[in-house]
């Protein structure tokens, strides 16, 4: 019984808020204004709670510059908790103050009002007949995209003016690919991918209003251009396999450098023929060494010789280096080259052969980029070119390397009256090396002396000295003439005695002969003659620097400038 | 060849007054046309866009150009009166308690009253709008200077600004009349009244100046530019029938 009573008195009280509970209704909001031609509008609100009781709403507005208040002329055409305001009720430019009140039995609630001008909330419908057309340019197809404005925007007056904006997408994809066409009512869409499936979209904005919802998606199927692409490719491939080749011969081309011989002919630089870098590295000594002897000394061609007044001195060797010498004769290709070949791809291949080499003052040397003692030469080099430059007869300032170091020069100085005994003398494209001596204000010595001990058996250190004795890549004895140099033609040659030499001053010794001669050469036709003065001679023992300069500069007189020393074929006898 | 046209329009004109004036231009007309054929004369035209061998715009161009310039002086109106807003508190509520000074000038408000207008007396609401903001603007200008602090330079340039963009458009909506006159737009009235400017208006009789809030200012400013724009279009449209509106 209590419980009946007590579930009674409970349902009585659920109950009594029905009639207790009841309040004012609660707060409506205006959501939105939405004009869709600039000619009518309408206003959304949010009613808030209904305080229980049934709740009526109405919307109150005021326009700009007048107090009186009007009354939503239409709440039906729009659905429900909405005002449409039609044409005769809208005025753009005008400033409008919207309420919504919320009343019931029990009191009415206003809203916040909203302040709106119609101008500002324009949002038009899509766009409508959205048309997709494949068209032809040339060939090649794209799209055209055309479509009309929404039906109520009067645009063709003037009145509205909207902006249009297309978004396409292929069908797999996720994200729009938006266009904005401006005002025009067709857009054109190229570089599509052909047999594609995509879909197009459009939406439109007034100028400061709201844009409108998307268009329903059209969609439409790219026709297949596929044979261009393919034709487009095989051109394309066509071409880089022909650049591809042009790109391979060029470098084909470069390796054997030709074209790099003809736009820049190489620098004739020192070089000793017959050096194989490759043999130095392999570590045989002898095979080294043995290649640097050249075979056909002296060179049977005289075709460059002609010119210059060769004079040849004949070195004496010793029979056991003679024996040595002959031996490793079959060893190698030659030590000495004639001028002729040119098979050596060495550009610094003019050498000692070449006239120029006394002009050149050593900047061939670092030509020879492929020597291993490189940097020494250049050490050489800048060391010989000073001495050149001073024609200083001091020789104590000559840096000579110690012995057994292979030069790669041929002795490439102008003025002679150095001291250069440490240079390398030339024979034919091979060089004596002088590794050793230094050319003293008196009677010093200038040996040539093999690197290595091995090579002492091709090449001996020839020395000024008349105890020195004469080693060279020649496996051929030299020997000095009588009266210390004597004219020789190519075919003779004449042992040199050393005792009797004259002075004499010559440039450089330009070949070993073949059959153990040493040719000396006095460059009559040295360009810059003017050294003449100042080039020393250091020829055979007496090492005196006594200018003598030949006027002329006719072939078979004699140079007055020779650097090589005579002498240093004088210690033949010795051995 | 203006002149021909002129004389084109002048004498259809002058027909029915008398046979007499006929025979004059007739021989005027002939005279001109010997001129024509053998020209020895270099005539240079007197075009008043400065440049050599200019091109005469036509009424398209003229069209086109003072769209943009309507839409230019919008979009400067529109900056200063958001600008303004942001830097103050939005406090006022603007409708009840204050009119924009261009409010008495009848500007249509709706779509069919545009319509009913006519082209020449929208012209002339065009012009009058433009003119009436030639002296708030100044003062605007004045008023924002006094306080010399950064902001009120970037308002008073933009003020400057506009009032520069206002005279140029003034000035090519009366070029643009001209040249619907000339061409003979239908409905372009050759009596039109062309306001002064500087129209005294409601504001600035009532009050002084300074009375006037420059938010409230810049917000009739705005939509006056809107209201502008969008008569020049409607203009547009109207007269350029191959335009694709």
């Amino acid at each position: 019984m209590r419980n009946v009573l007590k579930w009674t008195c409970l349902l009585l009280l659920v109950g009594t808020p029905h009639a207790e509970g009841h309040s004012p209704p609660g707060k409506p909001t205006l959501t939105s204004c939405r004009s869709p031609e600039k000619e009518t509008f309408t206003c959304w609100w949010q009613p808030g709670t209904d305080g229980g009781l049934p709740t009526t709403y109405a919307l109150y507005y005021r326009k700009e510059n007048s107090d009186a208040v009007y009354q939503c002329p239409d709440y039906v055409t729009a659905g429900e908790n909405s005002c449409f305001f039609n044409k005769n009720d809208t005025s753009i430019w005008v400033n409008y103050n919207i309420t919504v009140v919320a009343t019931n039995r029990l009191g009415s609630t206003f809203s916040d009002p909203v302040d709106i001008d119609v101008v500002y909330i324009v949002q038009p419908n899509p766009p409508e007949n959205v048309s997709l057309t494949i068209m032809q340019d040339k060939g090649w197809p794209f799209l055209r995209v055309a479509w009309q404005p929404p039906r109520k925007a009067d645009t063709r007056s003037g009145w509205i003016t909207l902006i249009y904006e297309i978004g396409i997408r292929m069908e797999h994809e996720n994200e729009w690919e938006t266009h904005v066409a401006g005002q025009q009512k067709l857009f054109n869409i190229f570089s599509l991918r052909s047999g594609g499936a995509y879909l197009v979209q459009v939406r439109c904005k007034p100028d400061h209003g709201f844009w409108s919802e998307w268009s329903s998606a059209s969609r439409i199927r790219f026709p297949d251009y596929f044979h261009r692409e393919k034709s487009t490719w095989i051109v394309i491939t066509v071409f880089c396999f022909f650049i591809f080749l042009i790109v391979t011969w060029l470098l084909h081309v470069n390796s054997h450098r030709s074209v790099k011989h003809c736009l820049l002919p190489p620098v004739p630089g020192p070089k000793i023929k017959g050096f194989d870098q490759q043999l130095l590295k392999n570590g045989k000594s002898e095979a080294i060494f043995s290649a640097l002897v050249v075979s056909d000394f002296p060179p049977r061609s005289s075709s460059n010789y002609e010119d210059l007044l060769v004079e040849y001195l004949e070195v004496y060797v010793p029979e056991e280096q003679q024996v040595i010498l002959e031996e490793s004769k079959e060893l190698h290709s030659s030590c000495f080259k004639s001028e002729s070949s040119t098979s050596d791809s060495d550009s610094g291949r003019g050498s000692c052969d070449s006239h120029t080499l006394l002009i050149d003052k050593g900047g061939q040397s670092k030509e020879n980029e492929d020597r291993p003692v490189r940097t020494e030469d250049q050490v050489e080099a800048e060391d010989w070119e000073e001495e050149g430059s001073d024609a200083k007869e001091d020789m104590g300032g000559v840096d000579v390397p110690s012995g057994g170091r292979v030069k790669t020069w041929p002795s490439v100085f102008t003025s002679p009256s150095d001291q250069q005994i440490s240079r390398e003398h030339c024979l034919s494209d091979s060089m004596i090396m002088i590794t050793e001596g230094v050319l003293g204000p008196d009677p010093s010595e200038f040996s040539l002396s093999a690197t290595k001990p091995a090579v002492a058996q091709l090449c001996k250190p020839v020395k000024s000295r008349s105890d020195i004795n004469i080693s060279t890549f020649v496996h051929k004895p030299w020997s000095v003439d009588s009266d210390g140099v004597r004219p020789v033609t190519e075919d003779t040659t004449a042992f040199l005695q050393p005792f009797l030499l004259q002075e004499r001053d010559y440039s450089k010794v330009k070949r070993v002969g073949a059959d153990n001669t040493l040719l000396l050469q006095r460059l009559a036709d040295v360009a810059d003659v003017d050294d003449c003065e100042d080039q020393t001679i250091s020829t055979g023992i007496d090492l005196k620097t006594t200018p003598v300069c030949m006027d002329s500069i006719m072939p078979g007189q004699e140079a007055t400038s020779a650097y090589v020393d005579t002498a240093a074929i004088f210690p033949m006898p010795t051995h | 060849m203006e002149l021909v046209e002129e004389y084109h329009l002048r004498s259809g004109q002058s027909q029915p007054a008398g046979q007499e004036q006929g025979s004059i231009m007739r021989g005027y007309f002939a005279v001109v046309t010997l001129l024509q054929l053998f020209p020895k004369v270099n005539t240079v035209p007197i075009c008043s866009y400065g440049h050599a061998g200019c091109h005469i715009p036509t009424l398209a161009d003229l069209f086109e150009r003072i769209i943009q310039q309507s839409s230019r002086m919008h979009d400067i109106s529109t900056d200063l009166h958001s600008q303004y807003e942001q830097s103050l508190v939005p406090s006022r509520n603007h409708v009840g308690t204050w009119k924009c000074h261009t409010h008495d000038i009848l500007a249509p408000d709706n779509k069919e009253m545009v319509q009913s207008l006519g082209r020449d007396r929208l012209t002339q609401v065009v012009l009058r709008l433009l003119g009436a903001w030639g002296d708030p603007l100044s003062r605007l200008h004045q008023s924002v200077t006094r306080h010399r602090d950064q902001d009120s330079n970037h308002y008073s340039s933009k003020a400057l600004q506009m009032s520069d963009a206002i005279q140029e458009l003034r000035a090519g909506v009366l070029k643009m009349a001209e040249k619907m006159k000339l061409v003979g737009v239908p409905g372009s009235n050759t009596a039109a009244h062309v306001p002064p400017e500087g129209t005294p208006t409601l504001a600035y009789k009532r009050g002084a100046p300074s009375s006037v809030d420059p938010n409230d200012l810049l917000y009739c400013l705005s939509r006056d530019a809107d209201k502008v724009k969008n008569y020049l279009r409607i203009l547009q449209c109207s007269s350029l029938p191959g335009l694709q509106c």
